[in-house]
């Protein structure tokens, strides 16, 4: 296809930029930032993993996931049962398997593997939940989200339950967050670019003539699937090299919400809006963080009440939603000349969940 | 005999409250396409609406003192407000919005809901104690069944019965049922977009608070997360009943209601995951063999 | 008098204009037939006149107040009745139970029964039938069972898009029969959307022939059907 080599130079000014840019935040934060704003900035990177993985999936189908933070949860657990050493495995985990209870793999070795059994992962449940009609499959992820959830909080012998299992080696720093951003953001373009994300897109914009044209709505809608639970274990494995501890409750509902208002924020549709609504939202978090510690103002104290953060995200969310439902990005990519797809779809239909309910 | 008595209580009542759960699924998916994710938040602030805000671990009850007969009305009265106002200020503007978007809203609504709850009664479950007496068991047929279980039962019964005829037999449930098939018609033969809403959320709304006081009563606590359980096994079940289909969302809720208890009782007494495993393993034999559901309606396939 | 005036509306969809300027006026008691090939704009026209798509500019007019802009159902109450394109039957509801959605509306509740039993005089195979699913029903029962509910609501105008689509000539006959029935026993005034000018021609009355969302003839429906203009406007030759 003689097409190919141009729509890859067209477009990967867009990857290249976000990368670049991305670096350039994490060079200045090293050098002058401090050691909170370090830790803030390596959590921004991975909730653009995370996200940049939402999008892969959201974004290119059209169909809206909650269960996507589920695959950070199997992640994160996977990396914590592959690194924590033996010692302290045997005795809060003793329920796991004997060649995981002696396993001590290095970082580099773990989180890959972990992005691995999230995919696997999501490559069983996916059979099930991608031949659902798309309204029917989100309220699936919805489910998923609640099961992976409830197994992990009660599954004590395994995953410690409720409570959080310590001693993960603490790893990632704001190299490592770019690296995962960057690794992310290659393979979000890399599957946009591909055939099987131009066929889901198809799908996602006019269902009746993909499905004419010999695309398998399901096959691609999976493959969706896994390569955003791909990215979003790895985001999940990272995370848990940061934190040193997991427990079930950093994978739920908050987390969910969180992200997904990131993707809508910057634009459900395009690689650049994903990143852009992650930076958006974590100068808002921070923001808000920071007034509900307490402004000084003179000699008075003003601290907004604690929990006003979230409050303050769900109705921006809302109000976004109302006036910009393509989010700030407007389905634009970050280029020169613009996404040859994206660009005509202003408004892009999405009949994939315009379909029988 | 009375063991097997027990576990069909047992049965029926989890699955009526499961059943209740996807009813407000259904009422509102079915007039507006819309999966309202912020009902089980609608739940938990249907209890807390009982309590003075606070963080301490008893709560401090203010409605909660009332006579059963004020309390109940009163509930359900916050019950539909809550739910009416959201429609008013929130769904409203998405009426023509895509079904992604209905969904983040939804969900942005809850979270926010939530938060709010957090705000002011902190994440500590608080002790609630409504009506002690539903506690005593019931002697009924050699078995010993608790009260509050008879009580579930014929309430959702009740509801059931009483929501069929509404929507059987009264001018306003055949505009309901009108608007659910096809909305458009439906206003152009003049039933009003706006009414026929209004009333499925205020619905949906009570049946929340209904759930919020029987699962209250139940556990004697009020949680921010209390809805969140009966909503998770309600949304899977108006997908295994078939998106659409309000009767088949029902006896899904049931259905799972009965597979839950039965595997508890066959399986050995061990943790809580895996009867929880088998009822999700059960559920996803059943979407691999009809992903459209149980009692998918018949009509519109999107005519090419 | 008349009832219904469109005065130079123009209606979009996104970005594609379906209907641009057009202006007509229905006098009560009168047929009014509006040809055209497909996707001349002529069930844009009727959806705007009912409400369901407003137009982005002109006016409409019904018995005098302006109704602009205002939603489907407070059309419906005020004497304009659409049937739609496509026999949309209520499925799962019984042929007496999508009769009586149309009735609800009405402020004359003492009459509606009196309404129904005339409703099933008047298409007896509606009433051998008032129980069954009204999904269950043929093409030509579903197209009578559309219009009977109309009727319900007591209207004044009713307009029908394409009420012959689908069905076998001798059922088109019958349909065409009742109408003209109905319309001389309940004073009714008729808008129709109808492909088939020869019907149009069959039936008398007015027409008006639109293509490219615009009216681009109108006279007497007998005497336009011998006009060359309509067989260009149909297949394309000379004008646009």
């Amino acid at each position: 296809m003689s097409q190919r080599p141009s729509v890859l130079r067209r477009t990967i000014v867009t990857p290249l930029v976000l990368i670049v840019v991305l670096l350039a935040i994490a060079a200045l934060t090293y050098q002058f930032g401090s050691r909170a704003f370090n830790r803030t900035v390596v959590e921004m990177f991975i909730n653009i993993m995370v996200v940049a993985g939402l999008y892969v999936f959201v974004g290119n189908s059209g169909l809206l996931s909650f269960g996507h933070i589920s695959f950070m949860c199997l992640g994160a657990y996977m990396t914590a049962w592959l690194t924590i050493p033996p010692v302290m495995k045997s005795i809060t985990l003793k329920g796991l398997p004997a060649w995981l209870l002696h396993a001590q793999l290095p970082m580099w070795v773990a989180t890959p593997i972990s992005g691995v059994f999230a995919a696997l992962f999501a490559l069983i449940v996916g059979r099930v939940i991608m031949r659902l009609s798309g309204i029917a499959a989100s309220i699936a992820t919805f489910g998923l989200l609640g099961v992976v959830n409830n197994v992990y909080s009660n599954w004590d012998s395994v995953t410690g339950g409720q409570g959080s299992i310590v001693g993960i080696p603490p790893a990632t720093n704001v190299w490592i967050g770019w690296l995962g951003t960057a690794v992310a953001i290659a393979i979000a373009y890399l599957y946009s670019i591909s055939r099987s994300g131009l066929a889901l897109r198809a799908t996602r914009d006019e269902a009746v003539a993909a499905g004419a044209s010999g695309i398998d709505i399901v096959r691609e809608r999976l493959t969706a699937f896994v390569v955003s639970a791909f990215i979003i274990g790895l985001a999940g494995a990272l995370y848990a090299h940061f934190l040193s501890i997991v427990n079930p409750g950093a994978f739920y509902l908050r987390t969910t919400f969180i992200t997904l208002s990131m993707l809508v924020v910057g634009g459900m549709s395009s690689l650049t809006g994903a990143v852009s609504g992650v930076v958006v939202i974590s100068a808002l978090i921070e923001l808000f963080r920071n007034l509900e510690k307490g402004v000084a103002l003179g000699g008075l104290t003003l601290a907004l009440p604690n929990g006003v953060q979230e409050i303050a995200i769900g109705i921006i969310t809302i109000v976004i939603l109302m006036y910009l439902p393509t989010g700030l990005a407007r389905n634009r990519e970050f280029s020169w000349r613009g996404w040859p797809l994206e660009q005509r779809l202003r408004r892009p239909v999405q009949t994939a969940l315009k379909e029988l309910n | 005999m009375t063991a097997v008595l027990q576990i069909v209580f047992d049965a029926l009542s989890l699955g009526s409250l499961y059943a209740l759960g996807a009813l407000g699924i259904a009422l509102i998916f079915g007039v507006m396409r819309l999966v309202n994710f912020a009902h089980g938040d609608f739940i938990a602030f249907c209890v807390f609406a009982m309590l003075w805000p606070s963080i301490n671990a008893a709560a401090i009850v203010f409605a909660g003192n009332l006579p059963f007969y004020l309390l109940i009305p009163l509930l359900l009265l916050v019950g539909a407000a809550l739910s009416v106002l959201s429609e008013i200020i929130v769904f409203r503007r998405f009426r023509l919005a895509n079904p992604a978007t209905m969904m983040i809203a939804s969900f942005a609504l809850g979270f926010v809901i939530r938060h709010l709850l957090l705000m002011f009664y902190s994440s500590r479950p608080k002790s609630i104690t409504l009506w002690p007496s539903l506690g005593l068991p019931v002697e009924l047929f050699g078995a010993r069944i608790p009260m509050l279980q008879v009580v579930t039962i014929v309430i959702t019964l009740a509801v059931l019965a009483a929501l069929t005829l509404f929507l059987k037999r009264t001018r306003y449930g055949l505009e309901m049922r009108a608007a659910a098939e096809n909305f458009t018609m439906a206003r152009m033969l003049g039933v009003r977009a706006n009414g026929v809403i209004l009333l499925a959320f205020a619905i949906s709304g009570m049946l929340a608070a209904a759930i919020g006081l029987i699962l209250a009563t139940n556990s004697g606590t009020a949680d921010i997360g209390m809805g969140a359980n009966v909503m998770l096994i309600a949304f899977i079940a108006t997908v295994i009943g078939g998106l659409g289909s309000v009767p088949g969302a029902v006896a899904a809720g049931f259905l799972i209601g009965a597979a839950s208890v039965v595997f508890q009782a066959t399986l050995p007494h061990d943790a809580r995951v895996f009867r929880d495993a088998f009822v999700y393993g059960a559920v996803i034999v059943v979407l691999l063999v009809r992903p459209q559901g149980l009692f998918a309606p018949k009509s519109t396939r999107q005519r090419v | 008098m008349t009832l219904l005036a469109v005065d130079d509306i123009t209606v979009r969809y996104g970005r594609l204009t379906a209907v641009r300027g057009i202006t007509l006026k229905v006098a009560e008691g009168e047929i009014l037939f509006v040809t055209g090939p497909n996707g001349a704009g002529k069930s844009t026209l009727l959806n705007a006149i009912a409400g369901v798509v407003p137009p982005v500019a002109g006016a409409i007019t019904l018995d005098g107040a302006a109704v602009t802009g205002v939603p489907p159902e407070s059309i419906a109450r005020r004497g304009f009745s659409l049937v739609p394109e496509g026999r949309n039957v209520f499925g799962a509801l019984t042929v007496e139970e999508n009769l009586k959605v149309g009735a609800g509306m009405r402020a004359d509740r003492h009459k509606i029964a009196d309404d129904l039993e005339s409703v099933y005089r008047e298409f007896p195979m509606l009433a051998e039938r008032r129980h069954t699913a009204a999904g269950m029903l043929s093409g030509g029962q579903q197209q009578m069972l559309v219009i009977g509910r109309a009727l319900m609501t007591s209207p004044r105008l009713m307009a029908i898009d394409e009420p012959s689509l689908g069905l076998a000539p001798k059922i088109i006959d019958q349909v065409y029969e009742i109408l003209m029935q109905l319309r001389a026993q309940r004073k009714l005034t008729l808008l129709i959307v109808e492909q088939s000018s020869t019907r149009a021609m069959m039936t008398g009355g007015r027409m008006i022939l639109m293509r490219g969302g615009r009216i681009v003839l109108e006279g007497k429906a007998g005497d336009m059907i011998k006009d060359e203009r309509l067989r260009q406007a149909y297949f394309g030759f000379g004008d646009h």
